[in-house]
């Protein structure tokens, strides 16, 4: 009797396809994964494939019950959880590979295959980049191979397989484009996906102390992008409004939770031309809103303005989105202020600090009213030895007097920071507006792109009469980095000073094109939601869509595009030609240079060829074998191929 | 004396099909000596349901292997010898009256076994041969106005001496027909002789020879040849072939359309026997001779010696398409 558990090497030659199905599935997987994991999976790999090539037997089901139990434990451990994405894959990883370890039937390796796309689906939980695509379609084209070969016969060559495979797959493109085009979405997706907040994610925080922004001025991470309906607004003007600090402790600048307040947008009044725009926005995991300052309407529901005209939805932005925003560059704010107000805004820490305020109050006085005050502070900044860098010296104890009169050395956050401090310690109401500036236009999708390399940190001051003015210390002190913006002060040497490395132009310029990519992919692919796919529904010609009449046309399209392929494939499909092996036949009898006799068979004849050494042994065989198969045998087309390829590399 | 059948592992898949019929080529070349040619046509005239008429002298071993396929092959054996008295009940079997019953009672003859050696068919009168032939053609016999089945399968092994022997009844044309193939064993090359001479008695060896397979087998074997796809391509070639007997002149009587069939039904047997993926034209020209040696009638003018010669001639003549 043949052992259960015993193997015959039967599967060697399918099974490093479906190792290789089962890795290439899993290795997305792989940088979420605990190390152990991978570890166990390429182990078990590696096992089961020592068993098949020395015919050792299966272990034990025994041996196999506890390694189940080790690494249902071990994830246990190591997520405390089962369930949710990270320990949903990291079991499925862990079982797929166990599932090795009893793999001994075809009906097995199937399972595994079943596996190996069920990986490839759920990488998909985690990240929908666009490179996923091609690498999923890599994937499936592996494990349709995979499948192939396990029931290919000895004639199909790996190659073969592959190709069919490909085929196959290609098939089935048209029937995936039209499901997801017409299956309907649901607005709040009822099998929405847990999502993994223990991942950070960069952006900007809350709060602002010295050295927050810095650590964000390295991201090349994409922050969100723009795509403006008339001109792109200069440099300048591109000041992207996010949260506003109105609290300072005499080392952090802090604001408030987001709240609705009615009167914000009363405050606002507006000249010029407004600006239209659509932005997609980044998860964030926060509330804050980003708008051109000063953003007037908004399409994105259940947000609000708060009272210091930020930005904010009711609920984190988990997600990616886009809205549609209408701003003015051209604006005043609050040009009345309560006497109540006028101390909040002003107020400051006892006793941190010191000098700086003794600063403030001498040049106050020196400078007569508020306003040249202002002009002295940033003349200041702007004569005197402050540069601007993104490796600021730490500073200590009262950071701001460290910053003005020693280190002098500092970024947008150490200017904003110690102008706001200074025109609070004369009474003068300030607060620091976080948000980003400029932005880097991409030529090929001609839409903005904003880094949180553009994180940016600028003051509010209420002058009399003038409402809130933004006032940007930075610019003062460096004020190319208001004009040429961050991501373009890298390439003029400026940005060197600043302690940026140049990247190189062509690096660049790649780097650019795949932006437009993932935004027309954002765009496209990811942002086809409910109302996304009504507006195409509609503009395809269906009044009123429904996801009955969805389903409908889907279930319509699908049976249409595969009869549709089927009839394709009927009417490509050309049996091979009546005489086609005997032409081929008759090419390799050319070849040898020799005559068969009236009623010689290919067999008698390829024995005269090989006495007389007119061509190859192994390939008169093959061509004569193939030649009966295709002409006299089941041979169909493989024998046709089988010939066709024998005689063509015949000489 | 039926031998009960055993326990038979009916192989189904094509390999294990091939496998048994390598064994049974395999046991009979031990005990007929350097005749695979033969012993591979005799197989397929099984295979294809034929019957099998060997022709030549006394003492080549015809009855050797007859003996040996129904060995091998696991099949009932009956011998029956024709001579000039042989009377059609002799072959049949007769009803005798049973005192005890007061009944009728059929006593089967010879011919109710799966494999029967009519050995030297042609000194039987033709009344006799005709008992036997009907029989062939029937797989049934009619005994007191009661028909009764011959078993399955059925296969008749008739030897016969070349006509030009004293006291024979040659069977005529239309007779040799009912055979499918007719073989000629010839003499065994000297290398063949040697151990003939030398070695161990052929006939003892013969009843130590295991059976490889079955009747149950065997019958699906038979099955299985009628699945050997015949193409167009071959088709046109048994045309040819056949048009070829009609029209030439060497000829007098060509092939009829149940030769014809006849051609196409041997050679797919062939085909099977050789592990071919289809029937080969080598397939069609290694039964040709068996197929139409005894089915045309030469020319008065034929410059041809034998059979053999003119069906090789005939091969010879027609190209393969």
């Amino acid at each position: 009797m043949s052992n259960p558990r015993g193997t015959d090497g039967s599967l060697l030659a399918s099974l490093p396809w479906t190792l290789a199905a089962l890795t290439i599935s899993l290795v997305p997987h792989v940088p979420f994964l605990p190390i152990w994991i991978t570890a166990a999976f390429l182990g078990c790999a590696g096992w089961r494939y020592i068993i098949e090539r020395r015919r050792r037997t299966l272990p034990s089901r025994w041996l196999r019950a506890g390694l189940a139990l080790a690494c249902f434990l071990g994830v246990l451990a190591t997520y405390s959880s089962i369930s949710g994405v990270g320990p949903g894959s990291a079991l499925l990883a862990v079982m797929a590979a166990l599932k090795l370890l009893e793999t001994r039937k075809r009906r097995d390796q199937f399972v595994l295959l079943f596996l190996s796309i069920f990986l490839v689906m759920s990488s998909l939980l985690r990240e929908q980049y666009l490179w996923s695509v091609p690498y999923m379609a890599l994937s499936l084209l592996v494990i349709m191979t995979a499948w192939l070969r396990m029931s290919a016969g000895e004639s199909q060559s790996a190659r073969q397989s592959f190709t069919t495979g490909g085929r196959l797959l290609l098939y089935a493109v048209p029937l995936a484009i039209v499901m997801w085009v017409f299956f309907p979405r649901i607005s709040s997706p009822f099998w929405a996906v847990p999502i993994d907040t223990s991942q950070a994610s960069s952006g900007l925080s809350d709060t602002m102390s010295p050295g927050d922004i810095t650590s964000l001025s390295m991201s090349n991470e994409v922050a969100f992008r723009v795509a403006f309906e008339g001109e792109i607004p200069a440099p300048r003007d591109r000041y992207w409004r996010g949260l506003v600090l109105t609290r300072f402790n005499g080392r952090t600048w802090s604001g408030r939770e987001p709240s609705i307040s009615r009167s914000a947008l009363d405050q606002i009044e507006v000249a010029g031309e407004p600006v239209n725009y659509e932005i997609t926005l980044e998860p964030t995991r926060q509330q804050w809103v980003f708008a051109l300052d000063m953003p007037t309407s908004w399409s994105l529901r259940r947000t609000f303005m708060g009272p210091q005209q930020q930005l904010a939805r009711m609920t984190p932005i988990d997600q990616r989105i886009a809205y549609r925003v209408t701003s003015h560059t051209e604006f005043s704010v609050g040009t009345e202020m309560s006497e109540l107000y006028r101390n909040w805004y002003s107020d400051l820490p006892d006793d941190s600090n010191p000098r700086t305020e003794e600063l403030a109050r001498e040049m106050r006085a020196a400078a007569g009213n508020d306003r040249d005050f202002v002009d002295a502070v940033l003349k200041k900044l702007n004569r005197e030895e402050f540069y601007y860098t993104l490796e600021p010296p730490p500073l200590g104890r009262d950071p701001v007097d460290r910053f003005l009169f020693e280190t002098r050395r500092g970024f947008c956050e150490h200017y904003a920071s110690a102008f706001s401090v200074m025109m609070r310690s004369v009474g003068i109401p300030a607060r620091v507006v976080l948000g980003y500036q400029g932005g880097e236009i991409n030529p090929m999708g001609g839409h903005l792109i904003v880094r949180q390399s553009d994180a940016h940190a600028w003051t509010e001051v209420w002058l009399d009469g003038l409402g809130w003015r933004r006032i940007d210390p930075t610019a003062a002190v460096a004020p190319e980095r208001i004009d040429i913006g961050a991501s373009d002060a890298a390439f003029d040497g400026v940005g060197q000073s600043w302690g940026l490395t140049a990247p190189s132009r062509l690096v660049h310029q790649l780097k650019l094109t795949w932006d437009a990519m993932n935004a027309k992919w954002n765009e496209w692919i990811l942002g086809y939601g409910p109302e996304t796919q009504n507006s195409f529904m509609k503009w395809l010609g269906m009044d009123d869509p429904s996801w009955r009449k969805m389903m409908l046309t889907l279930v319509g399209l699908v049976i249409g595009l595969i009869l549709l392929i089927s009839l394709l494939l009927m009417l490509r499909y050309r049996p091979p030609q009546k005489d086609e092996a005997a032409r081929l036949y008759r090419r390799f009898v050319r070849k040898t240079g020799l005559t068969p006799r009236t009623g010689e068979t290919a067999h008698a004849f390829a024995q005269r060829v090989l006495k007389s050494h007119a061509a190859p042994g192994k390939a008169v065989g093959e061509i004569t074998s193939a030649y009966m198969d295709a002409r006299y045998g089941h041979g169909g087309e493989i024998a046709h191929d089988r010939l066709r390829v024998a005689v063509g590399s015949m000489r | 004396m039926q031998r009960s059948t055993t326990l038979e592992n009916v192989p189904t898949d094509r390999n294990a099909q091939h496998a048994v019929i390598d064994q049974a080529r395999k046991s009979l070349g031990r005990i007929i000596l350097g005749k695979d040619d033969q012993i591979s046509l005799a197989l397929a005239c099984l295979l294809a349901r034929g019957h099998l008429l060997i022709e030549d002298l006394p003492g080549l071993g015809k009855t050797m292997l007859a003996q040996a396929l129904a060995r091998v092959l696991g099949l009932s054996y009956r011998r029956i010898q024709f001579t000039s008295d042989l009377l059609p009940a002799d072959i049949i079997g007769v009803s005798v009256f049973r005192q005890e019953s007061g009944e009728f009672e059929f006593q089967p003859g010879p011919v109710f076994s799966q494999l029967i050696l009519a050995d030297e068919v042609n000194r039987a009168t033709p009344k006799a041969q005709s008992a036997l032939l009907e029989a062939m053609e029937e797989q049934q016999v009619s005994v007191d106005g009661n028909t009764r089945d011959l078993p399955s399968p059925f296969f008749v092994v008739a030897t016969q001496n070349p006509g030009d022997q004293i006291g024979t009844f040659p069977l005529p044309e239309s007779q040799l027909d009912r055979f499918l193939m007719r073989v000629e064993i010839g003499y065994p090359s000297e290398e063949s002789e040697r151990e003939l001479i030398a070695g161990e008695d052929r006939r003892a060896m013969l009843k130590d020879i295991e059976p490889v397979t079955g009747p149950e087998t065997l019958v699906l074997l038979q099955q299985a040849v009628r699945s050997i796809p015949v193409t167009d391509a071959l088709v046109s070639y048994i045309q040819a072939l056949v048009r070829h007997t009609r029209e030439s002149a060497e000829i007098e009587i060509g092939l009829s359309p149940r030769g014809a069939q006849a051609l196409v039904a041997a050679a797919r047997a062939y085909a099977f026997v050789a592990k071919h993926s289809g029937v080969y034209p080598d397939d069609v020209q290694a039964v040709f001779a068996a197929i139409a040696g005894h089915r045309l009638k030469p020319a008065g003018s034929t410059r041809f010696r034998s059979p053999a010669e003119l069906c090789q001639h005939v091969l010879d003549s027609v190209a393969i398409p």
